[in-house]
């Protein structure tokens, strides 16, 4: 999703993790750890054309 | 021989359909347990302030089902027009509303028309000016150029299509316009089951 932001023309593309996600049920939890799933924040700027 | 765009077509077609099934589930049954977290115990979590979540409409807060807070970082100004892709029971695009205020717009976007009509009937209790429009976050039905900031909340990870997203949300954006944007994301490539499986797609 970083990547896919900074190829389409997206600048100071920022992520952090969101620290309290989880799944309710364990299984799926497990399930998503063993995956490396995240919940994530991310921002990111379209760029104004330089104006001089 | 199979078609592979046909067969994509075809997934996505099933996948739609179990997105607005699981979602309006989650509307209509909001005390009914899921595979995520969801209502008032998910946003305060995510860190929503309590006055946002005893000012909202219960329904709205009670179907919340997001993956965290985009309103942490939007720096949202009144007077800002906001796109909430996939804006649900209309929680998100409620408190965006009170943030930019009467001289802002905010506009919403879902798969499922019953869902905007409830996010605009939540947002009309509580006095916040929300459109809700139906549509596809691939195919975002609104022009160049006409948003400053699109927020969103575990959403686009439900698509096939990532790429086309993110394409839309720069071309709506203003030059200067932000996202401000919580997701799931995945270090690995989920396996073929996984990803043929609508049900675990839409989870």
């Amino acid at each position: 999703m970083f990547r896919l932001l900074e190829e389409t023309g997206f600048s100071r593309v920022r992520s952090a993790v969101v620290p309290r996600f989880r799944f309710r049920k364990e299984s799926t939890q497990n399930s998503a750890e063993a995956y490396g799933v995240k919940a994530v924040m991310m921002t990111a700027l379209k760029p104004a054309p330089d104006v001089n | 021989m199979t078609d592979p765009a046909g067969v994509q077509a075809s997934l996505e077609l099933t996948l739609k359909d179990e997105i607005v099934r699981m979602y309006q589930e989650v509307a209509n049954n909001p005390t009914g347990e899921f595979h995520f977290f969801h209502g008032r115990d998910a946003a305060q979590l995510f860190g929503y302030a309590p006055e946002w979540l005893d000012r909202a409409p219960a329904g709205a807060v009670a179907s919340f089902a997001g993956v965290g807070n985009p309103h942490e970082r939007s720096n949202l100004q009144p007077g800002e027009t906001v796109l909430d892709l996939g804006s649900g029971a209309g929680l998100d695009a409620i408190i965006a509303s009170w943030r930019v205020g009467p001289t802002g717009r905010v506009v919403g976007i879902d798969l499922n028309p019953t869902m905007c009509l409830k996010a605009q009937a939540n947002a009309a209790a509580s006095g916040a000016k929300m459109e809700c429009q139906e549509g596809r976050m691939e195919e975002i039905p609104l022009p160049d150029a006409s948003v400053d900031v699109v927020i969103s909340n575990g959403v686009i990870n439900l698509s096939f299509r990532k790429r086309r997203v993110v394409e839309e949300m720069f071309r709506v954006l203003r030059p200067g316009g932000r996202i401000s944007i919580t997701d799931i994301v995945s270090a690995k490539q989920l396996s073929q089951s996984i990803v043929n499986d609508p049900k675990l797609w839409a989870s």
